[in-house]
């Protein structure tokens, strides 16, 4: 980088020898240089924190009691405990056992700046965090109504100021203390997903002395006990992470955890061997794509994300093979299939679309079977989105082999949404007023719009549609005035259950149930399947529960992108994913391949 | 002079303070959308209400408005930004400089050229030169800053480097042009940090600009080769290089300044598209972040801060006029 002008920097300043030195020392020192999309973190406090990026961020310097396995990230293991928590009374008390010896960042809130180590009370205090009002709200979800007395807690820790930092002396009667490093968390019901939870990044443990000594500031003094230690952030320029010198013992994935296919690309390589290699992260924000693409390019940044419009240059978009050009320079392709639910809802209390009738199911029907999904891949998405039935998303139990379920209204099929339609009392679309449609007004929101409206016209039903905010679409929704409106889900764990609580009755809006779908039965199995551990048994009652909402309609989907990364040579150990960020700490460089 | 000073800057108060009430205005039009998305998509509207009062937005208007005119007479811009949580008068610090370090070399660069330029059309009007300039001029105004941008960026940093192994400009990325370095007093110049990572930017705002000027100044100094003093002096036998730079530049100076005076303020507010694509931490990007974000302090102390910027230069242009053209009197 900058070879001229360095060359003149050095030779003006007459320190050559210097910089040759300089050179050498840097050599040594691992250092990889990674792109964040967009403009990076808002905070580096995990419990102020929602976005992916937030998360990118924070991954680095804290850890959560689970993480994601890296070799397949749709598990879990335990990060900061001794070994997995132990499920008791069928699942309504967890008892946990913390690894021993962690300890936090050596920092100047600790006596002597030496960082000490994990227990109970850090945990417990960590998820109290959560029900803090300070921290606005953002992620009290995670945990509301799940561990018995954290709801209590937060009715009376807090005293309505929200600038004033919650009693943290308050007892929450669901955490018992056993030890400094055992304890229980007692739930309010067995929820299968608490588990899930504690893998997520919010939940991760911070010391309290941090957190009172740097005040409001501590989202940017970060204290954890990661991989990483924050060295410098300039927010939504850069950050540079480096290594934790006393990190506890992590090892590499073993050779057996990894697929074939990973294998294939060298993945195992580092099997067993001690964590982490990396002595120093750069990061880079990229609001724009192009400057992030030409940095990948000239083999200044490690990975990528393929911006859509930059696919054509990776990748054969056809077979979405890596181009031969570009496998030739050594670089590596990898792709994954986001846990997202694309869809077009309807509000099932609306007079005119809502409805569990044979007619009014039919207009749904007739609507989906008129709307072709792959023409919306195609023309927005350059084909790389996946498009499926039923609400859970691809690599989820539940999900329908290929992705077609037995009996599903995909469209386009527009002769029987013609007889649909029919059948609803609308031969032809007669008599049926415009359905008001909301929808986003950014992005290509405008254009997709204009293609449903276009799509639908063909079997005789029109749109009155309303481009508006967000926010509106929001507001409008959770007041139940939208009859039909676009919106979008991304998974908040790996499990199908989180998709199908969308539609759980007591979700109803302004709750995440926002077409208001209120089935008894639906209801009942959702319960079940709450508690249920993983395994057949309960992946069929999720089946049943998909094609109850296939038949039902409340929506018109599905699709889920899939996103695509190149990976330059020098860059190792890298399968990139987005289901958790912690997989840094096992990546590594080889110099003489940049 | 000074009475004249004090008395333009008595008019413009008013009108400042008209500014931020109706910046005020548009910003509370919809709060609770503004809060709502800071709070996420799990907000209640209880907690709406909550986080409304612990940023004072629960206050009346009035009260509201008087405490914002507290922070920028004091200029004390402690408040905090929403979405980075940093003192908002730090993040204005802090983006400065980087927006200073494109903005004014662009302007003075390109001022020059294009005076230049235009000097030389309009004394060759009508000729080959002039017309191939002139289409040139056109051609350059007629495509997006955006194409230049995304061209000059691929061209200019990436092939230039990939293809020709040549690399005097980095692709983006910014490193302070003044750093402070340790051991020395105060900020230490780095003109090769300049070079790496504001010269391309630079190039193409120059490129962009050009276009724009070099046709305003060759009207102005078409305007100037009509009148009786250039044909007094040259039928004295001066030389065309006197009469352009001596005779013609003098008398054009008027507009001139008018026209390099109304850029500075922008010299504030930077180039959102440049320091986007480069990832210059600017005014520009600073301003564009807050308002998509909804950040209302941020957009609140910037927009206050280029409107007095803006008013500021309006009064210093008239004393430039009075400077540059004698006839001129300030009262």
């Amino acid at each position: 980088m900058g070879t001229i002008a360095a060359g003149i920097r050095n030779f003006g300043c007459g320190i050559l020898t210097a910089a040759v030195l300089a050179g050498a020392a840097h050599a040594q020192e691992k250092v990889a240089q990674l792109p964040i999309r967009t403009d990076g973190p808002k905070s580096l406090d995990p419990v102020q924190g929602s976005t992916t990026y937030d998360n990118m961020a924070c991954a680095q310097i804290f850890e959560t009691l689970l993480v994601n396995q890296y070799a397949d990230p749709m598990k879990f293991e335990p990060l900061l405990l001794a070994e997995l928590p132990e499920r008791l009374d069928d699942g309504k008390r967890f008892r946990f056992k913390l690894k021993q010896g962690v300890k936090f960042h050596d920092n100047p809130c600790f006596p002597n700046g030496e960082g000490r180590e994990v227990t109970t009370d850090d945990v417990f205090y960590s998820l109290k965090r959560l029900a803090d009002d300070q921290y606005e709200f953002e992620n009290w979800w995670l945990l509301k109504d799940t561990i018995v007395g954290l709801n209590e807690f937060k009715e009376n820790a807090n005293d309505g100021e929200p600038s004033t930092p919650a009693d943290y002396s308050m007892p929450v009667e669901g955490f018992k203390k056993i030890s400094d490093h055992e304890f229980e968390i007692e739930l309010v019901a067995p929820v299968t997903r608490f588990e899930w939870v504690l893998t997520m990044f919010q939940t991760s443990v911070v010391p309290r002395e941090a957190v009172e000594h740097y005040g409001e500031d501590f989202f940017r003094n970060p204290v954890g006990t990661g991989p990483f230690m924050l060295e410098s952030w300039t927010p939504k320029k850069d950050m540079t992470v480096v290594r934790n010198p006393h990190y506890h013992e992590v090892y590499y994935p073993e050779r057996n955890a990894w697929e074939r296919e990973d294998r294939r690309a060298g993945l195992h390589r580092a099997a067993g061997e001690r964590v982490p290699f990396l002595d120093k992260i750069e990061f880079t924000m990229f609001p724009q794509d192009q400057p992030m693409w030409l940095q990948f390019a000239a083999g200044n940044i490690g990975y990528t994300q393929v911006p859509d419009e930059y696919f054509p240059q990776a990748f054969d978009k056809r077979t979405k093979e890596l181009l031969p050009e570009m496998a030739a320079k050594g670089v590596r392709g990898h792709a994954n299939k986001l846990l997202d639910f694309i869809f077009r809802g309807f509000n099932m209390e609306d007079e005119l679309v809502g409805g569990y009738t044979p007619e009014k199911k039919a207009l749904r029907q007739a609507i989906s079977l008129a709307v072709d999904l792959n023409e919306f891949n195609e023309t927005f998405y350059s084909g790389l989105n996946v498009v499926y039935d039923g609400p859970i998303p691809p690599g989820l139990d539940g999900y329908p082999e290929g992705g077609r379920a037995p009996k599903a209204y995909q469209g386009p099929n527009l002769d029987l949404a013609r007889r649909k339609l029919a059948e609803a009392g609308y031969p032809n679309g007669e008599g049926l007023p415009p359905i008001t449609y909301y929808s986003n007004r950014g992005g290509n929101a405008p254009e997709q719009t204009e293609l449903l409206e276009r799509q639908l016209s063909r079997i005789g039903v029109r749109l009155d549609v309303q481009l508006v905010d967000f926010s509106v679409v929001i507001d409008t929704v959770n007041k139940k005035n939208a009859p039909m409106f676009s919106f979008a889900w991304s998974s908040d764990y790996p499990d199908g259950e989180n998709n199908l609580a969308l539609f759980y009755g007591p979700n109803e809006s302004p709750g995440s149930n926002h077409y208001n779908y209120k089935r008894d039965e639906y209801d009942r199995m959702y319960e079940q399947i709450l508690t249920m551990p993983a395994g057949s048994e309960r992946t069929e009652i999720m089946v049943k529960m998909r094609d109850m909402l296939l038949e039902d309609m409340p929506y018109i989907g599905s699709m889920a992108r899939e996103r695509h990364y190149t990976i330059n040579p020098w860059l190792l150990n890298c399968k990139p994913t987005e289901r958790y960020y912690g997989w840094f700490k096992f990546l590594d460089v080889d110099d003489s391949k940049r | 002079m000074w009475a004249y000073l004090v008395r333009r800057l008595l008019y413009y108060i008013p009108l400042y303070l008209c500014i931020l009430l109706v910046l005020m205005l548009l910003l509370r039009i919809d709060v609770d959308s503004a809060v709502a998305a800071q709070l996420g998509k799990n907000a209640t509207p209880e907690q709406i209400e909550l986080k409304k009062q612990s940023m004072g937005l629960d206050q009346p208007f009035y009260r509201q408005y008087a405490s914002f005119l507290g922070d920028v007479f004091t200029l004390s811009f402690d408040q905090r930004s929403w979405e980075q949580e940093l003192p908002v008068g730090e993040m204005i610090r802090k983006a400065v400089p980087p927006t200073l370090m494109i903005t004014i070399p662009s302007l003075v660069f390109t001022a020059i050229i294009s005076i230049v330029v235009g000097l030389v059309c309009s004394f060759n009007r009508g000729r080959f030169l002039d017309r191939w300039l002139m289409i040139i001029a056109v051609l350059g105004m007629s495509v997006s800053y955006l194409v230049y941008i995304i061209i000059g960026q691929y061209f200019g940093a990436f092939v230039l480097g990939q293809r020709m192994g040549i690399t005097p400009f980095e692709i983006e990325g910014y490193e302070a042009v003044f750093p402070p370095i340790e051991g020395s007093e105060g900020p230490v110049w780095v003109p090769w940090n300049w070079v790496e990572y504001c010269a391309l930017p630079v190039i193409i705002g120059v490129v962009v600009a050009m276009g724009y000027d070099t046709r305003f100044y060759r009207a102005v100094m078409v305007e100037e080769c009509a009148r009786d003093y250039i044909t007094t002096a040259t039928a004295k036998g001066a030389t065309s290089k006197k009469i352009m730079f001596v005779h013609m530049l003098k008398n054009a100076m008027i507009p001139i300044v008018t026209r390099v005076m109304i850029s500075l303020p922008f010299l504030i507010a930077g180039s959102i598209l440049v320091e986007m694509y480069f990832s210059i931490p600017g005014m520009g990007r600073t301003m564009i972040n807050a308002i998509v974000g909804r950040d209302f302090p941020v957009v609140q102390a910037t927009v206050s801060v280029f409107a007095a910027f803006v008013i500021v230069t309006v009064i210093l242009t008239d004393v430039c006029y009075a400077l540059v053209d004698p006839r001129v009197r300030l009262s």
